[in-house]
């Protein structure tokens, strides 16, 4: 029986070779999307897996319980947490304390090997010892149980290793760190993968970051938030205990500031207890779950159509004594079959697709489908599941089917009451279809409405760099001979730059009740600052080098003055680090860190007119001669800081790389993407569908014709039905795509929605719709009369 | 033996008042009407009529294909108009053969996957499957088109596949709906004779015909005329009975 089912399947393929493609391509299609969509799902759930104590893992962070705050929680927590706070908690087994080398926000540090060639090296650590107890990192060169303990001593990342030592064995050799400090090589680990919160590219021993950075307290800082502290917590140990007894420990300093642990499972998905993420990979889910139903429909209405060309085979069967069950079983057999075909043919679709689609998303967005074994097994379910629901109702249909009747190849009409099941497909068919184009056209308009924002401070002509030197003295020198060529334009120093977040305090302000405070973001920067970005003043003015006194003075941001309520904010006191300020000019908010992220008070007060270590020097160049105007930038800066490493880049460099741009981009290929395979899957859904109507209409279509009926009315007759449902369609999907739009987690940069939107997608599916009907209607009205009638 | 002192049981098929009415939401068409129709086994019967007088109703009928609306169907002595399904698909298989006009036999099989079909609906083993349809094939002196679909042989030799897939379980009863309706004179003629060493061998077999020369070669005709049954001739009936009897 198996092998008889098996070969009548296998004929009709052969022989019905196009309306099986067509049976085929639009599984296929949708489990290449459904497991392209699946690994990218799978991928936001396996962050930092290559740790062998994941479980155990936590990151200690702050909540900072400010109502004014727009910003609540921070993992740059103080050190001296780390270093009193938890040592004697019973619950913990590691602590690791860790800080920047350098500032990795802002460019990271020169490492170099001969003192000449020098290597910008992001996203190195000092670090604990107890890191390699903590984390797990593959060595490659040296011993992860003592690699930190001498002072001077450098782990580096196999990639940064590659870098500087071409030829490997880098064990042993020495490191300069911006052509000051000598390092040891002590071990070489594996890259960490990219699918982790945490990847660090060298480490240096936490024990030399008071003799490097002269900061001798740090352990004992409470105030200070630029340390990050990991910890393993003992087997079976609750976090919820260790939480509970550091909730108050910087009480004496910040009553609203409560420290806790996040476990490692959390770091990359949800830090900070948002939905962001959660509705995103929902929202993905979703899509891939609706792009397989809508293929389940369209196979389920195919095979449904193909089963009326088997009438005789089941006529003939059900006359020889076989059962409903039997065929039934045939039936759904089939249908497993030709799922797991389709499935197979998707997986080996979607590994050819990954490839190209993480070239398109410039990153490794999507995992090889393969490599985990707990998504197979969910693709097996998945397709299993398909096969079986999906050929319930084509079995039911054909197995059903009465034995003379079959054998008289009479088309059986669906008995219903009401509602029929093919209606309600074809709704749902095509309430998917327009939803997910609408979804699709939603997230592209977000994303280039976040593209597009005005950022408010000039991006594209303007060049960085990040200096630490030792060199003192005026940078007016500096200054003068970059203006003198035409090309430049401007040059300020400041120790933050838009997109690269500074620090901040809580402060007081004038006006304000004597405990309330607000966290404000704090900037060092020259009287250049302003016009070299270009931003904009909205009242008062920018420091003057004609007024000595602007030491004393400061401006704020837009957002400053309405958090602090300040209608006329210029002459305004306020008190930072224990020193009075007046305001005498706020700056138009601008995009601080982040096109996601609302804008934050900010404070600027005038750094010093000379030379600063560790900040950022830009300058303004004239639109056009980048080229040319960065030879000359480089030329003159070596000149001016001999003896110090430096690397000019452009501001795009970082608004465009920037994280949550970059994930709405990503976000918005997937969507074109989902739209894209929607559309063809819709396509071939609708071919099926109107193929197997307009089949059962051709005797009707004949009759009509022979009776003398134009071909326009028949047309309409024949389209009007399609049209209905898909105007019932639009009641459904409209509702359902603006609750999308709705909870669309775009922070304060959310677009506006147009009803144009809507109407394109459902327009595009209409054309689609129409296109097909059309086609298959021409090809009814030019078969010979006789033969429609005399087939039926 | 005479027919009078038949014992009831030995009709193969009975009928009582049977009745069937086709009904759609305004009209009803009354297919069959109060036909009492017996057939004795080993019989030769021919079904005559114009199109639509229910001839196709009754065989179906018969066949287990469909249920009257009223009026009592013995098969064998039992009374099976109250069948389900189930039970009428039990029945069918292996008790009663069909061949049809249009031959039906299934596009995707071969002649030799389409005989051996009704063994596969009573689960033969594969071992006897293959001798007794190998056997069959050379029997209906097809067998060197085994392995050819149905669309490579002659409408005489698709009939032959059929008549073989039809006898291949050796049914009681075989109902044949105009068997030679699509065949030219010659093949028609071996479908006949086909039949009547069928039935020389014991099969029951009722058959529906538009051609009285076919009837004719049956012990019995019956005529219908709008669902009624109108007509008998049986003139050779009590001869042949007898003879097999």
């Amino acid at each position: 029986m198996i092998r008889h089912s098996l070969y009548i399947l296998l004929r009709r393929i052969t022989r019905d070779k196009v309306l099986y493609l067509i049976i085929l391509t639009n599984l296929a299609v949708g489990f290449a999307a459904f497991v392209v969509l699946s690994t990218f799902i799978s991928d936001q759930f396996n962050y930092d897996k290559q740790n062998k104590k994941y479980d155990r893992i936590y990151r200690l962070q702050l909540f900072m319980d400010q109502k004014e705050n727009t910003i609540k929680h921070t993992w740059s927590v103080t050190a001296a947490l780390s270093r009193k706070d938890l040592v004697d908690l019973p619950e913990i087994e590691k602590i690791a304390l860790m800080h920047d080398v350098g500032d990795n926000n802002k460019s990271g540090v020169f490492l170099s090997v001969d003192k000449k060639n020098q290597f910008l090296t992001r996203f190195g650590y000092y670090a604990d010892q107890t890191v390699f107890d903590i984390f797990t990192f593959k060595f490659i060169e040296g011993d992860p149980a003592n690699a930190l303990v001498q002072p001077y001593s450098m782990v580096l990342s196999k990639e940064v290793a590659n870098r500087m030592f071409p030829g490997g064995n880098a064990l042993g050799k020495q490191v300069y760190g911006e052509n000051k400090v000598v390092f040891n090589v002590t071990g070489v680990y594996e890259d960490i993968p990219l699918k982790s919160s945490w990847r660090p590219t060298f480490l240096i021993p936490m024990k030399i970051f008071t003799p490097l950075t002269g900061w001798s307290t740090y352990e004992k800082e409470y105030k200070s938030y630029s340390f990050y502290t990991y910890v393993l917590l003992k087997p079976h140990a609750s976090s919820s205990s260790v939480d509970n007894k550091i909730y108050d420990a910087l009480r004496e300093y910040t009553k609203e500031h409560h420290p806790y642990l996040r476990p490692m499972s959390k770091l990359y998905i949800d830090p900070y207890f948002e939905k962001t993420m959660y509705i995103i990979v929902g929202l993905i889910s979703f899509l891939s779950a609706l792009i397989l139903i809508l293929s389940s429909i369209n196979f389920i209405n195919l095979q449904t159509a193909n089963a009326t060309t088997r009438f005789r085979e089941i006529g003939i069967k059900k006359t020889l004594g076989f059962n409903k069950k039997r065929l039934w079983k045939q039936f759904m057999g089939e249908s497993v079959i030709l799922t797991f075909i389709a499935a197979i043919t998707g997986l080996f679709l979607a590994q050819l697709a990954i490839p190209a689609m993480n070239n398109m998303l410039g990153s490794e967005t999507f995992s090889g489908t393969f490599k985990d074994w707990r998504l197979l097994v969910v693709i097996f379910v998945v397709t299993l599941l398909t096969g079986l629901l999906s050929g319930l109702h084509p079995a039911y249909v054909i197995s059903s089917y009465n034995p003379v009747a079959a054998l008289k190849q009479k088309f059986i009409s669906e008995k219903t009451n009401g509602i029929s099941l093919k209606k309600t497909l074809v709704t749902i068919q095509f309430s998917i279809s327009i939803f997910m184009l609408i979804v699709g056209f939603i997230i592209y308009r977000q994303t280039q409405h976040m593209l597009k924002k005005e950022l408010g401070f000039n991006s594209e002509t303007v060049m960085f760099t990040n200096i630490v030197t030792d060199q003192k003295g005026s940078l007016e020198p500096l200054r003068q001979k970059l203006l003198q060529h035409p090309e430049i334009k401007n040059m300020c120093v400041s120790d933050y730059i838009p997109f690269i977040l500074p620090g901040g305090d809580d402060l007081n302000w004038e006006g304000g009740k004597p405990d309330e405070k607000v966290f404000v973001r704090i900037s060092n920067v020259n009287y250049d600052f302003v016009p070299t970005f270009g931003l904009k003043m909205l009242d008062g003015r920018n420091f003057s080098r004609e007024f000595p006194a602007d030491r004393s003075k400061c401006l704020i941001n837009e957002t400053a003055a309405k958090v602090f309520g300040w209608k006329d904010a210029v002459g305004r006191h306020m008190k930072v680090y224990n020193k009075d300020f007046e305001v005498i000019g706020v700056i138009k908010d601008y995009v601080v860190f982040s096109v996601y992220s609302p804008n934050e008070p900010h404070f600027y007060k005038l750094a010093k007119d000379s030379v600063m270590s560790d900040a950022v020097y830009a300058v303004n160049f004239s639109r056009g001669q980048e080229k040319k105007a960065m030879g000359i930038v480089k030329n003159e800066f070596s000149q001016f800081f001999p003896n110090d490493a430096f690397e000019f880049r452009n501001m795009q460099f970082l608004t465009q790389n920037e994280n949550a741009l970059k994930a709405w981009k990503g976000f918005s290929k997937i969507m074109t993407l989902t739209a894209i395979i929607t559309i063809i899957i819709s396509s071939i859904g609708l071919f099926g569908l109107i193929l197997f109507l307009t089949q059962r209409k051709m005797k009707e279509v004949g009759i009509r014709r022979v009776l003398g009926f134009s071909h326009a009315s028949l047309y309409m007759t024949l389209s009007s039905e399609f049209i209905k449902l898909i105007l019932i369609s639009v009641l459904l999907a409209w509702p359902a795509a603006y609750y999308v739009y709705h909870v669309l987690p775009a922070g304060a940069n959310k677009y506006d929605l147009q009803i144009w939107e809507f109407v394109f997608a459902t327009l595009l599916i209409l054309i689609v719709a129409v296109g097909t009907i059309s086609y298959q209607i021409i090809k009814a009205l030019c078969v010979r009369l006789v033969d429609i009638l005399k087939d039926e | 033996m005479n027919l009078a002192s038949m014992k009831k049981n030995q009709f193969m098929i009975r009928t009582v008042n049977l009745s069937k009415i086709f009904r759609t939401e305004m009209v009803e068409t009354t297919a069959l009407h109060e036909v009492n129709f017996k057939v004795s086994k080993g019989e030769f019967v021919a079904i005559m009529g114009p199109s639509g007088c229910g001839k196709s109703t009754l065989l179906n009928i018969l066949g287990l294909l469909d249920n009257s609306d009223s009026g009592e169907y013995y098969f064998e002595g039992i009374d099976v108009s109250g069948f389900g399904e189930k039970q009428r698909t039990n029945l069918r298989k292996g008790n009663i053969g069909f061949i049809f006009q249009s031959f039906n036999l299934i596009d995707e099989l071969t002649i030799f996957e389409n005989v051996e079909l009704p063994l596969l609906a009573m689960k033969v083993p594969m071992a006897e499957r293959k001798v007794r349809v190998e056997e069959i094939l050379d029997q209906m002196r097809i067998g060197h088109r085994r392995s050819h679909f149905p669309r490579q042989l002659s409408g005489g030799q698709q009939q032959r596949a059929a008549i073989a897939r039809a006898l291949i379980t050796s049914p009681k009863l075989i109902l044949a709906d105009e068997p030679t309706g699509n065949l030219d004179s010659s093949n028609g003629e071996q479908v006949m004779q086909l039949l009547e060493e069928m039935n020389a061998a014991g099969t029951t077999i009722i058959m529906v015909t538009h051609s009285l020369n076919h009837a004719e070669r049956a012990h019995r005709i019956v005529n219908l005329f709008d669902g009624n049954l109108v007509m008998e001739r049986s003139e050779k009936v009590f001869e042949s009975i007898n003879r097999v009897v």
